[in-house]
């Protein structure tokens, strides 16, 4: 069966490439939907919601740590007497500037958090994920003869002052992650949320 | 288009190592189809499309549902409301099992109307009669996996048939739950039939009959054998490629399609409770037994068969004949090319006996359709007895009516007559 | 083709013959036409549901956060005078009560409501909130016609006693539409999405329809 020569080869030719361009819209739209079941879903929204912490027990020199998207978040008290490792140790520390993006705005002065004495880290390593450990005291320890206090790395010896910069010349490449977080009231601290609704 | 295209060298490259070009020319470009293939040529398109859409939505259901008695029943609410867009892969999903069986009846009818099961064809009709067996048992373990009320009770209506086989029947029954009573064990299993067994048997024999139907070419509503007259090139004279006449056809035939089965699916979701019943928002409850069980629409007609045997007969009991007779109604399908001794393919020339037992077929397979949907009374009874019977009457006479029957004179070519 | 057509005409209509007995138990069901998109109605009907219902009926499968979205009542508001357990807006509205408790205190498990809607239908759910009636036999002192020998006590007992009928009535359309609403919370954005996705497939067709016949020509 020989088709005859097309009568309107411009006609065709519109219609051809208009019904392929409309039904490419089509495939592209139909795709949103399973792109987008993608996403957190509101189960892992409420999971990822912030938490509230009350931060009124909380003693000098304690840590305590809370859950906030399935990792630990510390919440250090530090005494107004210990504060002078935030000058001391600067020499020591790989970005003492905070240059990298480690915290939010806010976070980006000397203690490293929005209300003095208390310190909100992420503790997960910025090396490979493991939990760092809490050495409050300034006196020698094993991985340092020198340590003005802060968290140590058992997984491959990262070093971290008591606001969570990172030593240099440590596995680590940067600070511990300053999460989200505000002070609801004096003593009530929302670690996910910087409170701006 | 004689220039040498980075596009042209690329394909050359592969076609070198692989047959590209010959597969794509032989099975669309230049696949020929009889010139006057109608409006009943579109479904095995449509079914491909529904077949794809399927497992893409299933695909992403199974990222969020769970498998456990425990939990299976809260993630589909969990899929409905808390995914994004959750509720609209559930709905394609549910409202496509409806669209793929509405589309294999419409396509199987084309096959019965036109003797497209007829020689050479005999394979391509078994092998889709088998898509159409594994499609039921898909429809199946699908609709089980919810875990509502209707999913656990229809689960233990079909498997309990099983064990109506004699002697070891129980044993058989026991051994598919994988437990004493249909529970959160047979859940699993069912659910890895569901997703993983079925689907490739059903993609392996799908592949299997459209390679059968190129090897041969498609029949058409007059069952002439359009190769037989063909130009000095081989191409057969009464025939046109697929491209560009049947893929707009197509297109065309899709783009309908869509506009029914989206009405469907954004407007009437549940079908009216026909795509899903609403008996199944309460979940599993093997303490309490719904007012009335009955299976998915297009499951009725052989649900209608099953309860119409309700006698006892050779010292077998009604229930195991019941599921004989029902599996028959299912089983006779494949034995069509055998049956039919015309030697005429299409409806259109077979004689006066074909036309009047096609027309009570289709008229005993939509009453049976619509009393296995109702529950059962004397009258309905009697009538499911009448209508099964004429059913089966339709398969097991064909060897005799359509060998007397006289037929209509077939014309060579297309757009002729004899 | 005949065939079909004819077969389809003979027996569609038997289609539409349903079963003999009444859907509300004893009595036909009463008509009720949902009205979603009426937030105040939603909200009413919510309150209605968190002050009698809720103490027994959780709505497990919901979220607080969904509920004050859709029904356009903010998320502070929501968490300071809808939330009574200290749960968190994210979260499901679930109920203290464990069914063992509940068997063994009120005899029967109060199931959870979430699907309610979809399961008997909203006009089922506003024939029978509505048609309770005194008897003396039941241990509760109430009977419902739709329900015989229900085990739920007439909860809105004081509520039907100080309005009139008219007012009870809108209570209770209220609280139906809300469970309506609850039961199917993406049935705006489905048929708003709907239209826009016929809407498009119309077009589409009509000019793949075009394009077929176009080259359809060549045939002739």
């Amino acid at each position: 069966m020989q088709p005859k020569t097309p009568p309107n080869p411009g006609r065709r030719k519109f219609l051809t490439y208009t019904t392929s361009f409309l039904g490419i819209i089509g495939t592209f739209f139909a795709a949103i939907p399973f792109i987008s079941a993608f996403k957190p879903s509101a189960k892992a929204e409420a999971a990822g919601a912030p938490v509230k912490v009350d931060v009124s027990k909380l003693l000098p020199g304690e840590m305590m740590t809370v859950e906030w998207r399935g990792r630990p978040v510390f919440v250090v008290n530090i005494p107004e007497e210990n504060t002078s490792f935030i000058t001391n140790n600067l020499d020591r520390l790989a970005d003492p500037n905070m240059d990298d993006p480690s915290q939010p705005e806010y976070a980006k002065n000397e203690i490293r958090s929005r209300k003095k004495g208390i310190a909100v880290l992420t503790g997960v390593c910025t090396h490979l994920g493991c939990a760092p450990k809490y050495y409050p005291e300034a006196k020698p320890e094993d991985f340092d003869s020198n340590w003005q206090g802060g968290f140590f790395c058992p997984c491959h010896g990262s070093k971290f002052d008591l606001v969570g910069r990172v030593y240099a010349n440590v596995p680590a490449p940067t600070n511990l992650v300053v999460p989200p977080h505000f002070f609801e009231k004096d003593s009530l601290l929302v670690i996910g949320s910087d409170g701006v609704s | 288009m004689s220039e040498n295209t980075i596009g042209k060298k690329s394909i050359d490259w592969v076609d070198r190592r692989f047959p590209i070009v010959d597969l794509f020319e032989r099975h669309l470009s230049k696949y020929y189809s009889p010139s006057n293939i109608n409006i009943w040529y579109l479904f095995g398109f449509l079914l491909l499309i529904v077949l794809v859409m399927q497992i893409l939505t299933g695909l992403w259901l199974m990222m969020n549902y769970t498998n456990t008695a425990e939990g299976a029943f809260s993630s589909i609410e969990y899929i409905m409301r808390d995914v994004d867009y959750g509720w609209l892969i559930r709905y394609m999903h549910a409202g496509g099992a409806s669209a793929f069986f509405a589309l294999i009846y419409l396509h199987m009818f084309r096959g019965m109307m036109y003797g497209s099961y007829q020689k050479p064809r005999e394979l391509i009709w078994v092998g889709g009669w088998f898509v159409y067996v594994l499609l039921c048992a898909e429809g199946f373990t699908g609709y089980v996996l919810p875990w509502g009320q209707m999913s656990f009770w229809a689960a233990q209506v079909i498997i309990s048939l099983v064990g109506s086989i004699p002697y070891f029947g129980e044993d058989l029954a026991i051994w598919i739950r994988g437990d004493y009573i249909v529970s959160g064990i047979t859940l699993s299993r069912l659910f890895a039939f569901h997703v993983v067994l079925l689907p490739i048997l059903i993609i392996a024999v799908v592949f299997f009959h459209i390679l059968a139907l190129h090897e041969i070419g498609s029949n058409n509503p007059d069952g002439i054998d359009v190769k037989k007259h063909t130009d000095q090139d081989g191409v057969p004279l009464d025939a046109k490629p697929f491209f560009p006449y049947d893929i707009t056809h197509d297109f065309y035939a899709l783009g309908v399609f869509l506009l029914i089965f989206c009405t469907v699916i954004f407007f009437f979701p549940e079908g009216g409770g026909y795509i899903i019943e609403y008996v199944n928002y309460e979940p599993a409850n093997p303490l309490s037994t719904p007012a009335h069980i009955v299976p998915s629409w297009y499951y009725t007609p052989f649900y209608a068969m099953l309860r119409a045997i309700d006698f006892p007969l050779f010292g077998l009991t009604a229930k195991f004949l019941g599921f004989v007779v029902m599996a028959a109604g299912i089983a006779i399908f494949a034995a069509l090319p055998w049956l039919d001794r015309s030697p005429v393919k299409s409806i259109k020339y077979k004689g006066i006996y074909s036309k009047f037992f096609l027309t009570s077929f289709v008229i005993s397979f939509f009453v049976l359709a619509y009393l296995g949907s109702v529950p059962p009374t004397e009258t309905k009874n009697l009538l499911a007895k009448v209508f099964t019977f004429l059913y089966f009457s339709y398969f097991l006479l064909m060897p005799i009516y359509t060998r007397f029957e006289k037929c209509k004179p077939v014309p060579e070519r297309v757009g002729e007559t004899a | 083709m005949k065939i079909v057509f004819y077969a389809l005409i003979i027996f569609l209509p038997s289609f539409l013959f349903t079963a003999g007995e009444y859907r509300c138990g004893s009595i036909e069901c009463d008509s009720f036409e949902s009205n979603v998109s009426d937030k105040a109605s939603l909200q009413r009907g919510l309150s209605t549901y968190m002050n009698y219902c809720y103490g027994c009926h959780s709505l497990k499968y919901s979220r607080y956060k969904r509920v004050a979205e859709d029904l356009e009542i903010p998320l502070e508001l929501y968490e300071n005078n809808l939330i009574y357990d200290g749960s968190k807006i994210g979260e499901l509205m679930e109920i203290s009560l464990t069914k063992n408790d509940a068997i063994e205190w009120l005899g029967a498990y109060p199931p959870d409501l979430t699907l309610e809607a979809r399961l008997r239908r909203p006009d089922w759910i506003y024939t029978y909130l509505r048609n309770y009636y005194p008897d003396a036999s039941r241990p509760y002192g109430v009977n419902n016609r739709v329900y015989q020998n229900v085990n739920m006590p007439h909860v809105l007992e004081d509520i039907q006693n100080n309005l009139s009928q008219v007012e009870y009535d809108q209570v209770i359309f209220d609280l139906t539409n809300f469970m309506t609403y609850v039961a199917d919370p993406s049935a705006e954005q489905r048929k708003r999405i709907g239209t826009y996705v016929l809407l498009f497939l119309i077009i589409f067709t009509a000019f793949a329809y075009l394009t077929y016949r176009e080259f359809k020509k060549d045939l002739k």
